[in-house]
């Protein structure tokens, strides 16, 4: 006998025509659909770094796959009501198990299969344009376990509740409290504890998450137990279909004892309330640990249970740097792609300064948290170096140049090249002009100040923003005083290169200690 | 005796719908006649092991069907056509056969076969490639007369099984009946009387819930003698002992 010639079992065969004749193909397109335009364009605002990238699986993948699986589902489990062959397939040897398992399998290889097939289109497209690092594996695990345990929900609702509406109404169901407002509901305050991190959905990461530090698996484990206990709890209830069928339709619980003389047998039932017992036990365990959460210092969660110091190390790099002698700047592999527009922009305004006290040397890109704390950017060390970060490249200032912007639109922000090189130039000299080390973007600088920022920029080739711009950024010059801060910069722009050089020189530690007003600037 | 009932009973709330049946049957075809609300379909449910019985003693092909896997091993040697047979309409006629000949646990090597000989016998050869959704009401009732025999059962129960059979195919599916009643225990549920003259050895009338009347077809259409209602000889025997019943 050949390979090809030995029968399947009956399992098989079972799940073949399950596969073959199930519906969720018809609704493959729709799906394709939908993923394009929410879960591929939102990822395509996101830089090409992995871990922002992935957060799209569960935060709009899972969602609109959720309302489609519930709904499917439901639709496969609701068959033998709607169909009215309960008696036909009462009848047969074959175990209510095997046979509903049969049909849940193919609904979810189907909706399994779709979803591994989205989350590779998305990953090919980033794994393209990505320079550094590969791709994040617990947002397609916790991903599937969505998937999965929605599937498992919308089935039973159908087994229990045959009828035409079941499929919609579960669709419904499923999106409106178990995504949106499960989310909402739950999102992390005071009163609600950290009990929503149980919710694979949440707000977007940092955009170097996963490149300074590794993203501890912590949470993903936790939401992956939690969502994977529902599931395994459903799936024994299922085992209990027969037999609870039976109850009602024997009168009630006087017949509890001859229903489990009946149905499939006390082994069966065994094997099922066995797998309620372990789902609820290990929901419940994971919503336990969910209630031990903490903020870790790099931005994320750790469940101390589950948490590997080992995850708390730096991820050990060597940064690109420009080989320019003068001013280097340096980024994370994962951000080369903006390297040479980061050095363009800050190449002419360190060249205005340098040389002067406090003055960089050189640029770094640094982890956006530390400590626990968000860093910003400044000027630090010996020599002095103007440390930034992507979060500050991108975020602040607008945009990851090249990249489509459309998640800052919303912003207010015009995402447009110039507006982000002007933004971070002015950063830089935001540091330097206050001469504090760190967090400069709290600290608003004064008239002179401001009209000294202005000429350097205008110096450097770009187009300072307008006053009340300024204004709305900076914050401290009055409207009365922006014509008289334009004018000042105006004249010291005016002046040549050196002649604002030697007077920075002298006048540098008056200017950042707020002594120097709009009239002594030349 | 492949079926024993002693003193089946089965209610629906105040309703007695199988009221204290008891018969002994062994290979050849049965008919079970009555009218409608009789109980036979609930009977033939109970025979199915899809419906427990209230009270009352059942064993099926010499087993007790209360102990699962005496039950397991009982519908592995039964086919059933329900009076009202659902189906899936995206299922082509192969698909759905072979489906229950694997709920069935047939022999996976011998499922091809066995779908195929199935299909033949109920004549849908031409459409054994065919959705259910494209299929007329008779050739849907063949469909489920052949998802019925497809294991070769040793206990086949149809209720209404003509229902939607043109003529031609009513008598060819007599004669398979026959064919099969000649090695199982074949128990056919109809109003229709002539296919219990045209098919069955013998044959049971219900009304309100009990048997009211067994015996062979001759036998029922000597109790018509002198009875007025009915075209044939055995309706007026139906009409009789139905009255007689009533009264």
């Amino acid at each position: 006998m050949s390979v090809m010639s030995i029968p399947l079992p009956r399992s098989a065969r079972a799940l073949r025509l399950e596969f073959k004749r199930n519906a969720v193909p018809y609704v493959l397109p729709l799906l394709a659909a939908v993923f394009y335009f929410d879960t591929l364009r939102t990822a395509d605002g996101f830089p090409p770094v992995w871990t922002p990238r992935a957060s799209v699986i569960p935060n709009h993948m899972l969602i609109e796959f959720s309302a489609f699986a519930g709904g499917l589902a439901a639709w496969a489990g609701s068959r033998e009501g709607r169909r009215k062959t309960a008696d036909l397939v009462a009848a047969t040897p074959r175990a209510a198990w095997a046979r509903l398992g049969a049909t849940l399998a193919g609904t979810l290889c189907w909706l399994l299969l779709a979803f591994l097939a989205g989350v590779a289109v998305l990953y090919i497209q980033t794994a393209l344009q990505a320079t550094w690092g590969g791709p994040p594996l617990w947002p397609v695990f916790v991903g599937a376990a969505g998937v999965t345990v929605v599937t498992v929900i919308g089935f039973t609702c159908g087994v229990f509740f045959p009828g035409r509406f079941t499929a919609p109404l579960v669709a419904i169901g499923v999106l409106v409290p178990f995504q949106v407002g499960f989310r909402e509901a739950l999102s992390v305050t005071a009163s609600s504890g950290t009990y929503a991190l149980l919710s694979p959905s949440g707000s977007p990461p940092p955009v170097d998450a996963g490149v300074y530090y590794h993203v501890a698996p912590d949470l993903s484990i936790l939401q992956v137990t939690f969502m994977g206990g529902i599931a395994v709890a459903l799936f024994g209830v299922l085992g209990l279909v027969p037999g609870l069928r039976e109850l009602s339709s024997a009168g009630g619980l006087r017949s509890l004892r001859t229903v489990f003389t009946r149905g499939e047998g006390w082994l069966s039932h065994a094997v099922a309330v066995l797998l309620v017992a372990c789902g609820v036990a290990a929901s419940f365990t994971a919503f336990a640990l969910a209630g031990t959460a903490r903020p870790d210092a790099i931005g994320g969660w750790q469940i101390p249970a589950l948490h590997s110091a080992a995850s708390d190390q730096p991820v050990p790099v060597t940064q690109d740097c420009t080989s320019s002698p003068g001013f280097q700047v340096c980024v994370h592999p994962a951000f080369s792609f903006y390297l040479d527009d980061v050095a363009a922009a800050l190449d002419p305004v360190a060249a205005e300064i340098a040389g002067l006290p406090g003055a960089p040397a050189g640029a770094r890109e640094v982890a956006s948290m530390s400590g626990g704390q968000n860093v910003w950017s400044g000027i630090s060390g010996n020599p002095p170096v103007f440390d930034f970060t992507a979060e500050h490249v991108g975020t602040a200032y607008g945009m990851f140049n090249g990249i489509p912007a459309t998640m800052y639109i919303d912003s207010g922000v015009v995402p447009d090249a110039a507006a982000w090189r002007e933004g971070f130039q002015q950063g830089l000299l935001d540091s330097f002009l206050i001469g504090a080390s760190q967090h400069a973007g709290s600290v608003p600088l004064d008239a002179a100040q401001q009209a000294v920022e202005d000429a350097l920029l205008t110096a450097a080739g770009s187009q300072p923003q307008d006053p009340f711009s300024q204004m709305s950024v900076n914050g401290k010059p009055s409207p009365g005083t922006s014509a008289a801060v334009s004018a000042a910069a105006r004249r010291f722009a005016a002046l040549p290169a050196s002649a604002r050089h030697a007077w920075l020189a002298t006048h540098l530690t008056a200017l950042r200690g707020g002594t120097i007003t709009l009239a002594q600037i030349p | 005796m492949n079926v024993v009932l002693t003193g089946i009973h089965r209610s629906f709330g105040k309703n007695k719908a199988v009221d204290g049946v008891s018969m002994e049957l062994g290979p050849g075809v049965f008919g079970v006649l009555g009218p409608n609300g009789a109980g036979k379909t609930s009977l033939l449910r109970i025979l199915a092991t899809a419906l427990p019985p209230s009270s009352g003693e059942i064993r099926l092909l010499d087993r007790d069907p209360r102990r699962p896997a005496a039950r397991r091993e009982i519908r592995r040697r039964l086919g059933y056509l329900p009076q009202n047979l659902g189906y899936y309409p995206s299922f082509t006629v192969v698909e759905f056969i072979e489906y229950f000949a694997l709920l069935k646990e047939m022999p996976s090597s011998a499922v091809p076969k066995a779908v195929a000989v199935a299909v033949e016998r109920v004549d849908l050869g031409a459409k054994a490639k065919a959705k259910l959704r494209t299929l007329s009401g008779g050739m849907l009732r063949r469909v489920g007369i052949a998802q019925a025999i497809v294991n070769d059962p040793e206990l086949l129960l149809l209720d209404e099984p003509t229902a939607g059979l043109d003529p031609e195919q009513r008598v060819q599916f007599r004669a398979l009946l026959r064919s099969l009643g000649a090695t199982a225990t074949v128990i056919v549920s109809t109003h229709l009387v002539e296919d219990v003259g045209a098919a069955c050895s013998e044959v049971a009338l219900m009304s309100g819930g009990k048997v009211v009347f067994r015996g062979t077809p001759d036998d029922l259409t000597a109790r018509g003698a002198g009875h007025s209602v009915g075209d044939a000889p055995l309706e007026r025997g139906y009409g009789a002992v139905l009255s007689a019943a009533r009264s």
